[in-house]
């Protein structure tokens, strides 16, 4: 069987250990298998893709569920059933094999069809693991003796982003064996981003129309160049690899436009290290025009459009929800009379930046406080109608202000600010008004 | 309807649906009532044009970046993808034009890309559950209409919901697809416009499904963003984006849209119905002040137009083509043309008649149909007119310093109809501006003026107003460009002024023009002279120019009140102004302080807002009392002053009343009406002062 495990420690390098304990697991068919596996890991780090691998290789039959897709049990344990069964949901009438709505008749099923099947020394594999926590109580247990309730000799595989010890439970389960699978280094990382070598060649065509004969080498070249950037900020290997392929075909334009030839490795590394340095602030963002990106981020955030009461109501909100009321009459009224300052006020406004109101999240406030403080901002008069009213909801239906209080109740409705200072200040600047001067934060500076 | 019917132990409304049928009935009578009228036919007539063109506008919104989105879908699964391909529209807020915009989107795809279009809307997807079964029906009857057409519906499969899930989408899919392995594989596109509406928990979990399954179905999922892009990061947490890969396009800003869709058919020469200035600011305060939507605005017009066209039939006079004018004319009776004759402006243009034509236009129907006519072909050439030098203005002060006549052609429109252009402070203050010209600039946008009047001339050759002008400026640009020839003499200080009358000869067509400006020239050369500054070539010829411009626009840019019977093609009443703005406070107020307002009973008119009548409902006296105190009222007095209202049986003083037993029933009816106040929000007991409740509104 050593055979067997040999290419597939090839194809997913860097995750030898836990094939081989895998393979100590489930590699002999004579021996039984385990009850039950947990195999935990950060996302991208192989845990799926390894094992499925693994499973199919050695020939093991199993089921495989993504536990997020499963927003009902019966969804659970029928797709199980359906894999173990084999059976093709026939797109014109769409029932499954059988009907299963709880974990009770799910284990007579199994039993049901263990004979016909041959469900002995089958795995159930479930991804996504931690989705148990939120599901039915029993699902956990149950998966973990699947076994003893079932009477088959049947295995079930977790795949999990977070530790066991996470799972808490007020019934003493058994723990299942434990792989570990650690985030990929450097050297994992390059050797991984390698097997993109063929994906680079076409996409390189489809780009340019033209065919480049590179070498492994001038890859791995350019890989190290990309990596020597991008592993301190990121060490995911679906965004790295996403990175890598875009910023490829750059890596490559001088080339093609025949400034330089494949061996200037240098002259490349001081053409790309600019591009590379812009996309890595795209990180993370998921935008896939690379060039135009960085100028339309930066624009769009800035640009939020607003009907003009709109802005002023959306400011009246981020004063009420970041000034206490009790300032309301200092900052908005004009003859508020002389406040004499007592100690103790004056301690509270050398305060630290945690206790600033900014600092601190949003307070809920009432319609009434908010059209107060939105008339008294607003320079020219306006009736008081219902489109301003609309407006409110409007506000709310686009986010910017969230409803805390109860959606039934009418009369005495609160809301938050749920958009942040820089939006505001930037939507203050475009109607001219300014801020700073009505926030008790920042009003004594 | 019958009492029976709606026995109950409480009283309380009871809803009754009108039946579908009777209801349409009723309306088909109405327009049959009203469609015997001309001026509704001219009405109906107009208003759909002008939602066509609205609604062709509205759903074409996404014109611009549809190329590109198409694009971008049809590229997007070519090679295998490891996160699903999502086109972002940053679409504005305007919310409520977006539904038929996306609907057109999707009928649009499924055209030309793919027929498996779903558009998931947030009311239908509260939850996951919900969501997946909504998305997959839509997928599983898209191919259902695709292949059966409309011949039997009966062949449609009905799923079983508890069996709706992906699994069985796949296996449709393969059913569908992958016999044929060589054939390109049709995408699954799912649309959902309303990106902020949606739970955010529902969308992460479903993100996360579809790259479940992205293997074995090509998903792309278009999401419209009313806010900023900012919001799609703040609600998905990173292990949701890199599912995803994401690219922006954005639509036109909704002022741009607005602006746009005016210039398409509302400022040009093609519709008859012309917005006053005020009503017209208006309308775009609303709409740059609260709403930000098209729709909207388009509902405003609408209902400005059925005001303006409910005058009666002298409206059916709105028309731009002299012929049916003239045909309306002549379908007018005695009665219609009475309706004419009330129009104010058509008192005054009687005013100023000679006597016997004064006679003759109030009781002779033919002669004054014939006046009629002309003033209305006057009116239908100054509004065509009107738009065309409308739109010169606009060429040549759009890129002004500070903007004096503003940035859009319709702050132009505005002022233009509200009072004479040229006399005004902004119109002087942009020309002076433009005498800082370069002559590249002033070259481009003469350029600019000869395109759009060639629009306007080569249709029709005979209107010769607009041809003189046409050919005046594209005589200034041929005088500009030999300037440019002699460029190194021009930049010489106090070149000859012999060189100027050769030139100026060429314009034989305006001598009198000529003479103004060449005086005028003269005197400031002669100022200039002084302050040892001289005018080059260029720069009288600009001079020229510009004075050429003004004396057009003096000509045809009149302000429409000054012309008889505007008010056929102008609609300037401004109190619409609380129908379409409603305010719900002051409609309160009217009805508690006057109630003949709405009731329309004739037992409730009073002459003056103060009045009271014991006729009135009992709460509207009891408003009308309390209106009267200060902060705190005394319920007692309240009671008594009610009392003097509803039974005012012997003309007894207070004092003896109030030794007097009351009534129980008067008392009841009292309390009564104080509780719905109450419950209005119009008083609150009080805590600091027994007896005594404290009033909460003050004025209005």
């Amino acid at each position: 069987m050593e055979e067997v495990l040999e290419p597939l420690k090839h194809t997913y390098p860097g995750r030898e250990k836990q094939l081989n304990e895998l393979f100590y697991l489930f590699g002999m068919s004579n021996k039984p298998y385990p009850l039950n596996v947990f195999i935990c890991g950060g996302p991208s780090t192989g845990k799926s893709s390894v094992t499925t691998a693994f499973l199919n290789a050695f020939n093991i039959k199993y089921a495989f569920v993504n536990l997020i897709e499963c927003y009902s049990s019966k969804i659970l344990f029928e797709s199980i059933l359906n894999q173990l069964t084999n059976h093709k949901i026939d797109p014109k009438l769409g029932t499954p094999y059988a009907k299963c709505e709880n974990l009770m008749e799910f284990c007579n099923q199994v039993k049901s069809i263990v004979d016909t099947f041959e469900l002995n020394q089958s795995v159930i594999v479930v991804d996504k693991a931690e989705e148990l926590r939120n599901m039915e109580f029993n699902l956990l247990p149950a998966f973990l003796k699947l076994r003893k309730l079932t009477e088959i000799s049947i295995s079930v595989i977790f795949l999990s982003d977070i530790v066991f010890e996470k799972y808490y439970f007020k019934l003493n389960i058994v723990e299942p064996l434990k792989i570990c699978f650690p985030q990929y280094n450097k050297d994992e990382l390059l050797e991984i981003l390698t097997e993109d070598f063929k994906f680079a060649q076409v996409s390189l065509f489809d780009h340019y129309n033209k065919t480049l004969n590179f070498t492994v080498e001038f890859f791995q070249g350019y890989l190290n160049v990309f990596l020597s950037f991008f592993y301190r900020a990121c060490r995911d290997l679906r965004e790295l690899r996403q990175m890598s392929r875009k910023n490829f075909i750059f890596y490559c334009e001088p080339i093609y436009k025949g400034q330089l030839t494949l061996n200037d490795s240098m002259a490349l590394w001081k053409n790309i290290s600019p591009i590379l340095t812009s996309s890595a602030e795209v990180l993370y963002l998921r935008i896939t025009s690379a060039t135009s990106s960085k100028n339309s981020i930066g624009k769009t955030t800035q640009k939020l459009e607003l009907p003009f009461y709109g802005k002023y109501l959306l400011i009246a909100a981020y004063l009420a929800s970041y000034n206490s009321s009790k300032d309301d009459r200092r900052l908005f009224m004009k003859f508020h009379g002389k406040k004499r300052k007592t100690n103790k006020e004056v301690q509270q406004k050398s305060k630290v930046s945690e206790q600033l109101n900014t600092q601190i999240g949003p307070k809920a406030f009432a319609l009434d406080r908010l059209l107060a403080i939105f008339y008294s901002i607003l320079d020219d008069k306006v009736g008081f109608n219902n489109h301003l009213l609309v407006q409110v909801s409007s506000l709310v239906e686009l986010q910017l202000l969230s409803l805390v209080s109860d959606d039934s109740n009418l009369d005495g409705r609160k809301y938050k600010c749920t958009t942040n200072f820089e939006t505001i200040q930037m939507v203050s600047k475009m109607v001219g008004f300014n801020i700073r001067k009505y926030l008790s934060d920042f009003s004594h500076f | 309807m019958s009492k029976d019917n709606t026995v109950s132990v409480s009283r309380g409304v009871f809803v009754f649906k009108n039946k579908g049928n009777r209801s349409r009935k009723s309306r088909s009578n109405i327009s049959k009532m009203l469609s015997q009228n001309l001026w509704y036919q001219e009405y109906d007539n107009w208003w759909s044009v002008l939602n066509e063109t609205f609604e062709d506008l509205n759903r074409n919104a996404f014109a611009s970046l549809k190329s590109e989105l198409f694009d971008f879908l049809k590229h997007s699964h070519q090679t295998r993808r490891t996160e699903i391909p999502t086109a972002t529209l940053l679409t504005g807020i305007n919310m409520p034009d977006h539904e038929a915009q996306f609907s057109t989107l999707k009928s649009e795809i499924e055209d030309n890309i793919t027929p498996h279009v779903a558009c998931l809307n947030s009311q239908d997807c509260g939850n996951l559950k919900f969501l997946m079964d909504n998305m997959i029906l839509q997928f599983l009857n898209s191919m259902e209409q695709d292949n059966l057409g409309e011949e039997d519906e009966q062949t449609t499969i009905t799923f079983k919901k508890s069996n709706l899930s992906l699994a069985l989408l796949q296996s449709w899919y393969q059913d569908l697809y992958c016999i044929n392995d060589n054939k390109e594989m049709p995408l699954l596109v799912i649309i959902i416009p309303d990106f902020e509406s949606f739970n955010i928990k529902v969308l992460q979990n479903f993100i996360l499904i579809l790259a479940h399954y992205l293997e074995h179905l090509p998903f792309v999922l278009v999401f419209g963003i009313a806010t900023t892009i900012s919001t799609f990061y703040t609600s998905f947490p990173y292990h949701v984006t890199a599912k995803i890969e994401i690219q922006i396009f954005e639509c036109e800003s909704s002022i741009l849209n607005l602006n746009k869709m005016l210039e398409s058919f509302f400022l040009s020469a093609y519709c008859p119905f012309q917005l006053g200035g005020n009503v017209f600011d208006l309308f775009t305060e609303i709409f740059l002040y609260y709403d930000f939507s098209v729709k909207n605005f388009m509902q405003n017009i609408k209902f400005a137009m059925m005001e303006h066209f409910c005058y009666g039939n002298a409206m059916a006079l709105c028309q731009i083509e002299k012929k049916e004018a003239k045909y309306i004319l002549e379908c007018f009776s005695h009665d219609d043309c009475e309706n004419v004759r009330h129009l104010m402006s058509f008192r005054k243009m009687v005013e100023s008649e000679s006597y016997e034509n004064r006679i003759k236009l109030l009781t002779d129907d033919v002669y004054f149909k014939d006046v009629v006519f002309e003033k209305v072909t006057n009116l239908q050439k100054y509004i065509k007119r009107l738009h065309i030098f409308l739109k010169c203005v606009h060429v040549m002060v759009e890129d002004l310093p500070g903007f004096p006549l503003g940035k859009n052609l319709r702050e132009i429109y505005v002022m233009a109809v509200t009072k004479t252009l040229t006399d005004s402070s902004e119109y002087k203050e942009a020309f002076k501006l433009l005498e800082f010209q370069s002559k590249e600039e002033l070259q481009t946008k003469l350029e600019k003026i000869v395109k759009i009047m060639e629009q306007f001339i080569n249709t029709s050759s005979k209107k010769t107003v607009l041809k003189e002008f046409w050919n005046g400026i594209s005589q200034f640009i041929q005088l500009l460009n030999d300037t440019e020839c002699n460029d190194p003499e021009e930049l010489v200080e106090n070149t000859d002024r012999t060189v100027e009358p050769q030139i100026l000869c060429n314009l034989t067509d305006r001598k009198s023009l000529k003479e103004v400006s060449l005086s005028k020239n003269d005197a400031l050369l002669f100022r200039s002279k002084q302050k040892s500054i001289s005018l080059n070539k260029y720069e009288k010829l600009r001079k020229e120019i510009l004075e050429f411009l003004t004396n057009n626009f003096k000509l045809y840019l009149l302000q429409p009140t000054s012309l008889p019977l505007h008010e056929i093609f102008f609609f300037v009443d401004l109190s619409i102004k609380d129908k379409i703005i409603g305010t719900h406070r002051t409609a309160i107020h009217n009805a508690l302080n006057d109630p003949h307002y709405y009731l329309q009973c004739n037992c409730c008119q009073i002459s003056t807002s103060q009045s009271v009548r014991p006729t009135m409902p009992d709460i509207c006296i009891a408003y009308k009392l309390h209106l009267e105190w200060g902060k705190m009222i005394n319920l007692y007095d309240w009671l008594l002053a009610f009392l003097c209202v509803v039974d005012p049986k012997e003309d007894d003083t207070l004092d003896e009343k109030s030794k007097k037993v009351v009534v129980p029933e008067l008392q009841a009816r009292f309390t009564q009406a104080i509780a719905e106040l109450e419950y209005l929000g119009f008083v609150k007991s009080s805590k600091r002062k027994t007896d005594h409740v404290t009033r909460l509104t003050w004025g209005g």
